[in-house]
């Protein structure tokens, strides 16, 4: 028995063990690209933790990029948990964001209605993108990787031209600039720190991360969702009707994506911009695979995520360290992490064995 | 006389296990050598060493007197050493011919020369009394076919050593006979055979030495003729077991599950049921045998809903269940042993208590519509754990860290404690050790003392004889009837799985 006990902890410890060598190789590989732009890492870094932590804008700032990259996380960690593949988060975000824009700009509501409103209605406009994949994969068995990974496309265009026929074609003269007009003031989340961009959203975010939590502790549909996940025919045995499960699974990643973009318009800018996302989709899905799925790993990555983003913004400013030297380091680590050091071990060994 | 091959303390270890411990062995020429075990004893790792597909970590080992070192097993195979697996390595989209040639095509020039290759299979087939259709396609051709095809393809290359990795789990008793025939002539032409099994009765027909494996080490060597059955399943196990389930006398209820002219496909749309019928009572245990590939998957399928169902009826307490899925059976209070235990039966990613509540989940057992009563599922699990003799740490443990046998206990444990009307089993002694065989064995039994009707579905015939009430046979997609527990012998059973008519 004690044997068995020893083999658990061995993976317990290879898991902990395969975090910290991911951190350092990242560290060193960084430290390596940033002396080679010419600076020191170590300045660099203390521009990176200024910028995130400096001043009280700065930590609202930092709040306003985590908030994002919560949600995001979420949506993949939940598709991916129930063997899911939704990499179409980002398009699922900008038909959130536009449908959240157009609600809020269109109607009239009181405050404490319109605002749930925008993010409902944002959030069924990121599943209705999301049921495309989803139905396609049950009906027709299409991949739903490539079907959402290819969405993400039109989805970005398609919004885009549908701000056009909103603005009228007038707008297209300057195409940067194309945006939805405004949406009124009851729209807007409340700002959390004044004069930044940190708005209540976080807290919707946070609150998200403990529901989704408590679902997968406590729940039978958590229960049922964790088992789909695993082993599809182990739960059609049991009962669990998967095809069901599937389709509710991918709605609800939509969802998550589409209530994203509505806190990024309701929250931060106040309207819909073409091309506004940055890859937000995509941080989620490096986020999710980095928690391992898991709700609070994912509150905590998104927090390093998001103090990345804003810090990286203000090393720029301040060294000639490029900012995407940072985007090319969180990928990185992404790669590290998921890296199988068992099977590499082994192979090693063998060849080893064999030379 | 001549030594055909020797092992001078063989270890081998993987991580903290040691598969092979200090293994001494000596395999005379021209000798039939049986190794025996029980799952997990080692056999299979020794047969890869000698056959070159693991190094050892330690030890020496001779062929014919001559020290070898294999680093592959086409190394082994130029020395003389060749496997029959227990899974056939056929491809059967190609011809016998082509498949016995693989890799070891004469040529000429650079042209293939199937017409000496034809001639050389000829020759093998004559001297060792083979008959097979050189032309025909492997996936026309019946599982014992295979086997002989499989035996051609290592003669071919020339090897004189020879290892039966279980060879006669997919063989009816008629065709295990034809097998021993075929053993002997190839002993008698000078081969030496190395003969896996884990069937004590099978070892004492046809073996000139046995050799008894029992967690990694030799734990003893012993001539078929001061053996039996007892003696060696003693020493196999280190307690005295012998495989016998104990009946006992029970009144069987109504008919419970009533099946009428099945009719299904498999997935590749061959028709595989062709009008099955059965009927069970409460309380019975209905034995199903047949080569695989009869339709016992099929069949299985169907009755739990995994499979839609062409025409026939499948009658459970007065309602057709045809076109019911599988919630709809487990509310119904059918419960399921799937074959396969690693794919089907459990999450292995999951933990203990996960898998002991699949199905039974949203049962108010385990606490309100939504929300799970961890108390009420850890204590449940434990009770299984407790009954059934699980050998874990604790209900939070994951299943892939236990053994086969324990991982077995959890599914059987979860689907016998939910007071079913009817269990369907598939294999459930699968790749499991003996004591856990006769445990499950136990546990049928009881359960069907309570009244529950239990669908039995084997391919060990030693199984169904032993555990059943009642016997039927699946063969080519029906059902035949072979009589009462204990009633016909095996012979006479393995000729209805052949196709033969029953009087």
């Amino acid at each position: 028995m004690s044997k068995m006990k020893k083999i658990i902890n061995s993976y317990k410890v290879y898991s902990l063990a395969k975090y910290i060598f991911s951190l350092v190789a990242v560290a060193l590989i960084g430290s390596f690209l940033i002396m080679f732009q010419g600076e020191s890492p170590k300045e660099a870094l203390t521009y990176l933790i200024d910028g995130a932590f400096g001043s009280i804008r700065c930590i609202g700032n930092t709040l306003r990029w985590i908030t994002p990259c919560i949600f995001t996380g979420m949506a993949a960690s939940v598709a991916f948990k129930s063997g899911v593949m939704n990499l179409g988060i980002e398009g699922q975000i900008y038909f959130g964001a536009y449908a959240a824009a157009l609600v809020g700009f269109y109607v009239t509501f009181p405050r404490f209605l319109h605002i749930p409103i925008c993010i409902i209605i944002a959030g069924f406009a990121g599943m209705a993108f999301a049921l495309i994949p989803a139905l396609l994969k049950l009906y027709f068995n299409i991949n739903e990787m490539i079907v959402t990974l290819m969405l993400n496309y039109i989805a970005v265009l398609l919004t885009e031209y549908f701000t056009y026929i909103v603005m009228g074609i007038s707008a297209a003269g300057d195409s940067l600039a194309l945006a939805t007009p405004p949406i009124s003031d009851t729209a807007k989340l409340k700002i959390l720190v004044p004069k930044t961009n940190a708005s209540t959203g976080f807290i919707i975010a946070v609150a998200l991360v403990f529901v989704v939590w408590f679902i997968y502790r406590n729940t039978k549909v958590g229960y049922e969702l964790k088992q789909v996940g695993a082993n599809r025919r182990f739960a059609k045995i049991g009962g669990v009707n998967v095809t069901k499960t599937f389709l509710s699974i991918f709605l609800i990643s939509g969802f998550i994506a589409g209530v994203c973009g509505s806190v990024e318009v309701q929250g931060t800018y106040g309207k819909f911009t073409a091309g506004f996302s940055n890859n937000l989709g995509w941080d989620g899905i490096m986020i999710a695979m980095i928690a391992n799925n898991n709700p609070f790993s994912v509150l905590l990555v998104a927090f390093i995520w998001g103090i990345l983003k804003a810090g990286a913004l203000h090393m720029e400013r301040m060294c000639d360290v490029n900012r995407l030297t940072v985007l090319l380091i969180q990928a990185l680590f992404v790669l590290f992490v998921t890296v199988d050091y068992k099977k590499l071990l082994e192979i090693f060994r063998k060849k080893g064995g064999k030379v | 006389m001549e030594l055909a091959l020797e092992l001078k303390g063989i270890t081998k270890i993987f991580g903290k296990t040691i598969a092979n411990d200090h293994v001494d062995l000596t395999v005379k020429k021209g000798t039939v050598h049986s190794i025996i075990g029980e799952n997990g004893a080692g056999k299979s790792t020794l047969m890869n060493v000698i056959c070159g597909l693991y190094q050892p970590d330690d030890g020496e080992l001779y062929v014919y007197g001559e020290k070898k070192h294999f680093k592959n097993p086409s190394e082994a195979s130029r020395a003389g050493i060749g496997m029959v697996h227990q899974e056939f390595m056929l491809f059967s989209e190609l011809t016998v011919l082509d498949n016995i040639i693989m890799g070891y095509e004469p040529k000429k020039g650079l042209m293939l020369d199937s017409l000496t290759a034809r001639k050389n299979i000829e020759k093998i087939c004559n001297q060792y009394h083979f008959n097979i259709p050189l032309d025909a396609y492997i996936k026309d051709l019946p599982v014992s076919m295979l086997q002989q095809i499989e035996i051609v393809k290592i003669l071919f290359r020339g090897v004189s050593i020879i290892i039966f990795d279980e060879p006669t789990s997919v063989l009816t008793p008629q065709g295990i006979e034809g097998l021993f025939e075929a053993i002997r002539t190839l002993v008698k032409n000078g081969k030496t055979i190395l003969f896996i099994t884990h069937k004590l009765k099978e070892v004492l027909a046809i073996s000139d030495e046995i050799t008894v494996l029992k967690s990694g080490k030799m734990v003893g060597n012993i001539k078929p003729k001061d053996a039996d059955e007892t003696i060696l399943a003693s020493l196999m196990v280190g307690r005295d077991v012998l495989l016998t389930a104990n009946k006992m006398e029970k009144k069987l209820g109504d008919i419970i599950l009533d099946v009428d002219d099945l009719y299904a496909d498999d997935y590749d749309g061959r028709e595989k049921l062709k009008g099955a019928s059965l009927k069970i009572r409460k309380g019975e245990i209905l034995g199903i045998a047949g080569v695989a590939g009869s339709g016992q998957q099929e069949l299985v399928e169907c009755l739990f809903g995994l499979k839609e169902v062409k025409s026939g009826k499948i009658i459970y307490e007065d309602k057709d269940i045809s076109k019911l899925n599988c919630r709809g059976h487990r509310n119904l209070k059918i419960g399921f042993v799937p074959q396969d235990r690693m794919s089907e039966g459990v999450n292995a990613e999951g933990t203990i208590w996960e898998n002991a509540i699949m199905g039974y989940h949203i049962t108010s057992e385990f606490g309100s519509k939504f929300i799970i009563n961890k108390n009420k599922v850890l204590k449940f699990t434990d009770n299984i754990i407790k009954e059934f003799n699980v050998k874990t740490p604790s209900a939070i443990t994951k299943i892939r860290h236990l053994s086969g046998g324990n991982i077995q206990k959890i599914v059987v444990g979860r689907e016998f404690s939910q007071s079913n009307h009817l269990l369907i089993i598939e294999d459930p002694t699968r790749g499991i050790d003996i004591g856990a065989i006769e445990f499950i064995w136990k546990k049928i039994e009881e359960m069907a003392a309570t009244g529950t009707a239990i669908l039995l579905v084997s391919h060990e015939l030693n199984e169904i004889m032993e555990v059943s009430d009642r016997i039927m046979v699946m063969y080519d997609g029906k059902l035949y009837d072979a009589g009462m527990h204990g009633e016909k012998t095996e012979s006479e059973i393995g000729l209805l799985m052949a196709g033969g008519k029953s009087e």
